[in-house]
């Protein structure tokens, strides 16, 4: 039985790639296409770990001409945003993601100029449903408002992208930079996983042990944005943290507003309870939704949680844990549903309601 | 509407391979192991993935910690999606054979009718015999 009752979604988190690195040749500089065709691009998402399903996607998700998955849009059209009835997907990359990682940062701004453009050229332009966050060289923060600037003001660029992995949690000034463009453009900062190093307690061993680690990651970036009073700094910023899972964040919030009773003469610049400022400034994306059983426990924590102002949809396509719109959560109040499915992210992202097809007279 | 669906003839169905059926509004992979028919729902439990299109293989258990022991090859097959796991000859589940199961559909093998009993027939070569699913 279908819960959307045929809503139409903004899904958050889909992921588009390149066929190989000769996509991004034409659109970076000479020195840096002959250093490609050299030695590769350099980048890796996490050394050592295997993945799940088909080489990390849905088995059925690899595309006839021999591409990657997720490297065809007329397969995601076919497959995904068709019958899904996306109304709007976000576009979050894969391949290009750690070039915050990257020790050369001109070479870093480079990749991430040529992947905006790229994607611009090849996914934006062609699909009116589609909607790109900008990748940023986060090592540089001047270099990333840069590129922000350059192209942040375009109506499908909807977010500046960056790792949860990262050198100093995203709450501290180095950052700022960052977080001025973002103001200026209205464009939230959107987390993807991805890049995290060694656990706070040394290297996991297995691919299923170290995604365990993802939400510690957010963890602390959370407790940084708090208590380095980003929001009291940046009134109108918003940050989506993608792809690291839910029901852990009201407890989390517990936690935080108990030490700040006790300890916040610490931070005196933190007003507000820590969880007032994740209610208005933050939102989560449901992909991986975590599967209790039975599943109508969710809607509990989704209360805890504030989910319907709180929560978006996002399916991951075309990972191997992807979550179909259908059946990944619980049935849900209506209106819950609307927000949670499609009203939350056109907020965020700014997206107009787009108007149906119109019959020709 | 249940009843018999003939999938093919024996012969045309050889070990290792598998076939989707679609019999009114339910898609069922029939697959061949090693000479035996199996059919189960082509749906996850999960998330409604084509479950039959996953690849199959064998089981792996562990007697001690960090050892492996491996049952026979395409004892199970992998849902294309997530990747949970089932017998392939009984829908079971690998981490809750108990409660989460896919449906799985009898297959026998039965002699073909013959053309048209009326006319006179001869011994020929090879007997094909047919691969029906009951559903």
């Amino acid at each position: 039985m279908s819960i959307l009752q045929g809503q139409p979604i903004i899904d958050c988190d889909i992921h588009q790639l390149t066929r190989g690195p000769q996509d991004l040749l034409p659109y970076l500089p000479r020195a840096y296409q002959e250093r490609i065709r050299l030695f590769g691009t350099g980048l890796s998402q996490r050394v050592g770990y295997p993945n799940g399903g088909d080489r990390g996607y849905r088995a059925d998700s690899w595309p006839e001409d021999g591409g990657p998955a997720g490297s065809s849009l007329e397969l995601m059209r076919r497959q995904h945003l068709d019958p899904s009835n996306v109304e709007y997907g976000i576009l979050l990359g894969q391949e290009y993601r750690p070039i915050p990682s990257l020790p050369d940062v001109d070479y870093a701004a480079a990749l991430a100029r040529a992947y905006n453009d790229w994607m611009i050229e090849r996914w934006l332009d062609p699909e009116p449903r589609l909607k790109g966050c900008a990748l940023i060289p986060t090592q540089d923060p001047r270099m990333a408002a840069q590129e922000l600037e350059r192209i942040g003001a375009r109506p499908d660029i909807v977010g500046a992208l960056v790792p949860n992995g990262a050198r100093f949690p995203y709450g501290q000034r180095f950052y700022d930079p960052i977080y001025d463009a973002c103001v200026n453009l209205g464009l939230p900062l959107v987390i993807h996983t991805g890049s995290e190093g060694d656990g706070m307690n040394g290297q996991a061993s297995y691919y299923i042990e170290k995604r365990q680690g993802r939400p510690l990651g957010y963890m602390e970036h959370l407790a940084s944005m708090v208590f380095e009073g980003l929001w009291e700094r940046y009134p109108t910023l918003t940050v989506v943290f993608v792809e690291g899972g839910y029901v852990w964040l009201p407890t989390f919030l517990w936690h935080m507003d108990a030490d700040w009773k006790a300890l916040g003469n610490e931070t005196p610049w933190v007003k507000r309870a820590p969880s007032e400022y994740v209610f208005e400034h933050c939102r989560f994306t449901t992909q991986p939704m975590e599967q209790p059983e039975p599943i109508r426990r969710l809607l509990t924590v989704f209360e805890w949680g504030r989910a319907e102002q709180t929560l978006m949809f996002a399916s991951d396509y075309p990972h191997f844990d992807y979550d179909s719109p259908e059946l990944s959560l619980p049935a849900l109040p209506e209106e819950m549903r609307r927000r949670v499915f499609a009203e939350n992210a056109r907020t965020v992202f700014n997206l107009p309601a787009r108007q149906p097809a119109v019959a020709a007279d | 509407m249940t009843g018999r669906h003939v999938v093919a003839r024996v012969g045309e169905f050889p070990p290792g391979t598998r076939r989707i059926v679609e019999v009114d509004d339910l898609s069922i992979g029939v697959f061949n192991v090693r000479g035996s028919y199996h059919a189960l729902r082509n749906r996850c439990p999960h998330q409604g993935a084509p479950l039959c299109l996953g690849r199959l293989k064998a089981s792996v258990t562990a007697s001690r910690a960090y050892e492996l022991v491996y049952g026979p090859d395409d004892e199970l097959v992998k849902c294309p999606w997530h990747g949970w796991e089932f017998e392939v000859a009984s829908g079971r589940s690998v981490f809750n054979p108990h409660r989460v199961r896919v449906p799985a559909y009898p297959v026998t093998i039965e002699e073909p009718e013959p053309e048209d009993p009326s006319v006179p027939t001869y011994p020929v070569t090879i007997e094909d015999g047919l691969v029906v699913l009951h559903v």
